[in-house]
């Protein structure tokens, strides 16, 4: 009996093994890293996150594209510079007569125009559409008048269907007349001519960025119809979501075509992703790492095992409980394949300014001069040296100083207790009597900041502070309806302007979670907008970020983010940066043996 | 042969448990005091891991004029020493006063759980048995609907729902929500087979002939259930009681090992295992970080099971069931 | 005996129609928004056009449609990973965790069985205290510690193993013998109760009577009937190992079904908690149906139980 329990279960066990091994594998690609958190996707008028950011512009070109050194904009798609009118409100962009899709197409103007137009559609649920709306002449009325209808279409009864159909049909008519309204023009199929609402200095850096990439005409194939109108029946312009896969076939579908460097050769889900060299790209043969994997590890201390393993060539994100270590191990220089980098990025605390009540508690931070006592009584170099010691630059600024070629932050507020002390007396609030507890919120990893603040302001201010800590989508939640007195928040400059970082905090933006508003900020920002002199530009955004972070105080900066990523000596080309931004076309690999030790090659 | 008496080797394992739960608990009743002080309050000048060592190494900013080690009785002192025994951790907190409170939370959400399951489980399961029929078929089902939830899937979902209306209703003190919360989830799913194993007991004594002679004089169901049936089903509640106990232990180390349980500063053995663990790697060697926490949560663990084990040989040796199986 | 399967599994599908009821009613009522994710607050007008697509305005029309799918097996998008389906999901991730999930409880019954035998056999003796306090181990040390602890030692010390991930066989053995430990000491326990059962009924005396070697006994007469018990778990503990690997696939970068129970639910993403618990569920409840056949098959004493 037992034998036989044993028999049974020891080829049970060789079978399934068995099965298992027949699967084929691949070779190890040239060049392997590692991409923590997966890909979230890889459309790029829907992507948000760095790591999304990193794959699209390896495999897509856009018409310029960053310098991975400077980050400031380079040739791309395009010839470099474009024709820019003397007003600065045209562009004209000339396509390079060798710009190739991944299947020998040459990339047109109207490959953009289509890659732009569904960044402004509601359809595709992009985070980014005020980068066309804010810039691009047109765009903000034809994204309204789109809202406004796909709102009509949704909350049309469903007992009008005649109605309903009506308004669909005609609007669907519409679609494409109202879009030619928009600032941008195929003079011919290399020409594109973008037409913008104000002079924007940093525009040349937003063509860059993955929300103004290409997109391949086959993806018509994958359009959803509703009774062969060119929208479905909420007027929405939706195309099947699986159109990013390279082996995606439905309607003849050719699969994801890119008009990168790379092209998505594979991609299996939570595992990996492979990069192949596009054969028909520009400057193909001068690409030295013709495959790349990027590999999912939702363990990131095992992707740093799996580096130190010789597994893998690349990690992009070392953010462990031993970070600091890491750190440290770099900035001593015992490991030069450590590289640790300020990003440009700031971690902060937002004060609700506008909820009188929070949780039934009083909030004081309405008051102008409490949120300025707080600012006062924080010792960030304490936090910085003492608490994370992972080398982030202490932040006075919203804005990273240097972060911005021409653009000096403010210097902000420095810990002084006593006049903390003051204010908060003259508030009302001597020695932090009448103020209930102070309520706190952040997210679970910024457990070891958020315990040194509430211990700084209980000590220098005499409150009382409750932490609050919330997973990820209940505190974005909490956050975004203004439920919390503090709470933590962080912002990562997408182009390389103060605006970046200092339109947030405007009336009404959607980002806005302190709910601040002040008609000084908004006019100083206004009148930015319009300046052509870019030294008055940089002086009006200068003088309203000082509103920000030295007399009003809605937010609290902390620190600028430091990162430390890993690169195998062996791998030449990769340049650490402060927004991450890794062109893997540059890179060469030396040859290594199997525990990934150098060999030269 | 098997022989019927229980083996002298077990009583002595059982009776060794008894004495470390004893002694653990002891320990972090008797340094509360000590301990609060130490365990959630990070020392901002000095946030050092510091390895074990037999004398305190953390400058001891926390201590009063007047309470460093000369003014404390011999006891007091000992305490004081402690500080540094188990080393510290990366914010400077000494792991020995982590660690003593972490275990009373642990205990505390066993606890809780295993009394989650007595009170909803004998409910649910005798009225089922008692009821019988239609309602116990439909009772029965509930539980089946329940057993067939993810578990994990079912503590986050509770967890996140229960946060804000929980919150409000406890007037806004968040530390104490989230730990109710995580006992309501942990206790919420615990019962599910308490419910079974009493119901199943229930069945068989209603069927004995002193209840029987009972209902023939004419006695309620809650006086029968009380009077007769409560006596007899002692033995099985407290058998799975004290065996839900390291169930809901390990279980809320899970949770805090993927990131969902208790939240710091709050220490509880799961979290700070969890926390060691993740805190491995091939660069500095925490050691302390991971052994001791991990030694003390095996050991609570392996002390409670062996209680078990042992109550339920005592209670019935040929029981076909296993921990929570 | 036809019926009566019919019947079982018309009571599981209910069972699972329930699971699934439950499950919505508390997707729907947890606070957080599936569409946002990073740190970028969505634009509300965003927001509306999905909820629109997905038929999410109204929950009962979402609550239809979604069971509707699940009938025919497509249980629609997630909102997570926008391009794949939750078919897409599950047929990547479940093959996986059936398979660890699968090596892991053979293994458990090629440990658990000798060492439950050997613990009835010498009850009270010695190799009795070993199984027992190997059995307690196993079911007192978190998965994560003994993962981690195996990682760093085949892995980072020996390197013998990969760290972690997927796609060779070098990757199976860590994660499978992890994953068996708990049910090792289930299935051992079981094993030994069961075996003390039998050990002490007739016709074992009669056996032995007759002169036949304790070793036979045991062996060829006692340990069949000894398994019944090991049997009846073996239903939910497949369920529970091919599914609740979480903390498994976790430590070692396996790309199992167990992290979109976590990440699902984390968030909040509907198509995919409601597909997982269904999968789950249904997984729960054929097995217990398959076990509960081989039971009336091994011993057709009970068959009426089914």
């Amino acid at each position: 009996m037992f034998r036989r329990l044993l028999l049974v279960c020891t080829s049970l066990i060789l079978a399934s093994v068995s099965l298992f091994a027949l699967t084929a594998k691949e070779p190890r690609a040239d060049f392997t890293y590692v991409n923590p958190s997966g890909i979230h996707t890889l459309d790029p008028a829907r992507m948000s996150w760095t790591q999304d950011f990193r794959v699209a512009l390896n495999i897509w070109e856009g018409l310029t594209t960053w310098d991975p050194k400077t980050l400031s904009p380079i040739v791309g798609a395009a010839v470099f510079p474009p024709d820019i009118s003397s007003d600065q409100l045209v562009y004209t962009f000339t396509i390079h007569e060798n710009a190739r899709w991944s299947n020998g197409d040459p990339v047109t103007a109207r490959d953009f125009i289509r890659g732009w137009r569904r960044g402004m559609e509601p359809g595709t649920a992009t985070d980014y559409t005020f980068l066309f709306t804010d810039h691009i002449a047109g765009a903000a009325e034809y994204v309204h008048w789109r809202n406004e209808t796909v709102a009509i279409l949704t909350a049309t009864p469903v007992d009008r269907p005649t109605f309903h159909e009506s308004v669909l049909t005609s609007h669907g008519g519409d679609l494409d007349d109202r879009f030619d309204e928009v600032g941008v023009k195929a003079l011919d199929v290399r020409t594109l001519e973008v037409r913008l609402k104000r002079p924007c200095p940093y525009f040349l850096d937003l063509t860059a960025f993955p929300t103004f990439l290409p997109c391949h005409e086959s993806i018509e194939l994958l359009r959803e119809r509703h009774h062969g109108l060119p929208i479905t029946a909420q007027g929405l312009v939706v195309y099947d979501p699986q159109w990013t896969k390279p082996d995606y076939h439905r309607n003849d579908y050719p699969g994801l075509l890119t008009n990168g460097p790379f092209m998505l050769a594979d991609w299996t889900f939570k595992r990996r992703a492979r990069l192949r060299v596009n054969p028909y790209f520009r400057a193909a043969d001068q690409i030295m790492c013709r495959t790349i994997d990027m590999l999912e590890y939702d363990n990131i201390s095992a992707s740093i095992m799996a580096y130190e393993a010789g597994d893998v060539d690349f990690l992009t994100d070392m953010s462990v409980p031993y970070d600091h270590e890491l750190a440290r191990l770099s900035l001593s220089g015992e490991r030069p394949d450590f590289h640790s980098c300020v990003l440009s990025a700031t971690y902060f605390l937002s004060f609700n300014c506008v909820s009188p009540e929070v949780g039934g508690r009083l909030n004081p931070f309405i008051d102008r001069r409490v949120r300025k006592a707080f600012t006062l009584a924080v010792d960030r170099e304490r936090i910085v040296e003492n608490v994370l010691k992972r080398g982030d630059a202490v932040a006075h600024s919203f804005v990273p100083p240097g972060a911005i070629p021409g653009y000096v932050p403010p210097g902000g507020l420095r810990r002084d207790v006593n006049e903390a002390r003051r204010l908060l007396a003259e508030a009302g609030y001597a020695q932090g009597a009448g103020l209930g507890p102070i309520e706190l919120l952040y997210v679970p990893s910024d457990e070891r900041i958020c315990q040194a603040l509430a211990r700084m302001w209980e000590e220098a201010l005499g409150v009382r502070v409750e932490l609050r800590s919330q997973e990820s989508k209940t505190f974005a939640e909490e956050k975004a309806h203004q439920r919390f007195m503090i709470a933590r928040g962080n912002w990562y400059a997408d182009y390389n302007d103060p605006t970046t970082f200092l339109d947030c905090l405007g009336i009404g933006n959607g980002n806005n979670d302190s709910g601040y508003s002040n008609p000084k900020y908004d006019e100083l920002l206004a009148a930015a907008s319009v300046a052509t002199d870019p030294s008055i530009r940089s002086e009006l955004l200068r003088k309203a970020e000082s509103i920000l972070v030295e007399e009003d105080c809605p937010i609290l900066p902390i620190l600028h983010y430091s990162t430390t990523v890993a690169i195998k000596p062996y791998v030449k080309g990769l340049h650490t940066n402060a927004r991450l931004w890794f062109p893997f076309r540059y890179v060469t690999v030396g040859r290594r043996d199997q525990r990934g030790s150098v060999l030269e090659r | 042969m098997p022989s019927t008496k229980p083996s002298t080797k077990a009583w002595h394992i059982t009776t060794a448990s008894v004495i470390v739960l004893a002694g653990l608990l002891a320990a972090s009743v008797g340094t509360l005091p000590l301990s609060h002080r130490w365990y959630n309050v990070q020392e901002l000048g000095a946030a050092v891991r510091h390895p074990p060592s037999l004398r305190p190494v953390v400058p001891s900013e926390r201590f009063a004029i007047g309470e460093g080690p000369r003014g404390l009785k011999p006891a007091a002192r000992v305490a004081y020493h402690a500080v540094s025994w188990f080393g510290h951790d990366d914010l400077g907190r000494s792991l020995f006063y982590r660690l003593l409170p972490g275990f009373l939370v642990s205990m505390a959400i066993g606890l809780a759980a295993a009394a989650m399951a007595v009170a909803i489980g004998v409910t649910w399961g005798a009225a089922a048995a008692l009821a019988g029929g239609r309602v116990d078929f439909i009772m029965m089902r509930v539980v089946d609907v329940l057993y067939g939830l993810p578990y994990i899937l079912m503590v986050i979902l509770l967890k996140v729902g229960l946060t804000r209306p929980l919150t409000i209703l406890l007037g806004g003190h968040s530390r104490g929500t989230d730990l109710v919360i995580l006992l309501l989830a942990i206790g919420g799913v615990s019962w599910l087979t308490m419910a079974r194993v009493i119901r199943g007991q229930v069945l068989s004594l209603r069927s004995q002939p002193f209840v029987e002679a009972a209902r023939a004089c004419g006695a309620g169901a809650f006086h029968i259930f009380r009077r007769h049936l409560l006596p007899n089903l002692v033995g099985p509640i407290a058998v799975y009681a004290t065996l839900v106990i390291p169930q809901a232990m390990l279980q809320e180390s899970f949770l805090s090992y993927l990131g969902i349980g208790i939240q710091q500063p709050t220490p509880s053995l799961g979290r700070l295992a969890a926390d060691g663990v993740q805190a491995v790697n091939t660069f500095v060697g925490y050691w302390w970080l991971i052994v001791f926490p991990c030694a003390v949560l095996v050991l609570t663990l392996l002390a409670l099971n062996y209680i078990g084990d042992a109550l339920r040989d005592a209670y019935d040796p040929k029981s076909k069931t296993v921990g929570l199986v | 005996m036809i019926a009566g399967i019919i019947r079982r599994i018309i009571a599981g599908i209910i069972t699972v129609a329930c699971v699934y009821t439950l499950t919505f009613v508390m997707v729907v009522s947890i606070p957080g928004n599936p569409f946002q994710s990073g740190t970028r607050n969505m634009p509300p007008e965003a927001e509306q056009a999905l909820r629109a697509r997905y038929n999410m305005d109204n929950n009962w029309v979402y609550f239809g449609e979604f069971l509707a799918g699940a009938a025919r097996l497509d249980f629609g998008p997630t909102f997570t990973y926008s391009e794949w389906t939750c078919n897409q999901i599950i047929a990547s991730a479940l093959p996986v965790s059936v398979l660890i999930g699968f090596l892991a409880i053979l293994v458990a019954l090629m440990i658990g069985v000798p060492l439950g035998v050997f613990g009835a056999v010498r009850r009270g003796g010695w190799l009795d205290a070993a199984s027992l306090a190997l059995v307690l181990l196993g079911i007192s040390l978190p998965t994560f510690v003994t993962g981690t602890a195996l990682l760093t030692i085949f892995a980072v010390f020996l390197r013998i193993l990969p760290v972690g991930g997927w796609g060779t066989l070098a990757h199976l053995p860590l994660p499978v013998l992890t994953l068996s430990l708990p049910f090792v000491a289930y299935i051992a326990r079981l094993t030994r109760v069961g075996m003390l059962d039998v050990l002490g009924s007739d016709f074992i005396r009669t056996a032995l009577a007759k002169g036949l070697s304790p070793r036979t006994v045991v062996w060829k007469h006692a340990l069949k009937p000894a398994l019944l018990p090991v049997l009846s778990y073996l239903g939910p503990a497949m369920a529970q190992a091919m599914t609740g690997s979480f903390v498994v696939e976790k430590v070692f970068g396996v790309p199992g079904i167990g992290q979109h129970f976590v990440n699902a639910a984390l968030n909040r993403d509907p198509g995919l908690i409601l597909s997982t618990v269904l999968v789950f569920a249904a997984m729960l409840v054929a097995f217990n149906l398959l076990i509960d056949l081989v039971y009336a098959w091994v011993d057709p004493r009970i068959s009426g139980a089914v």
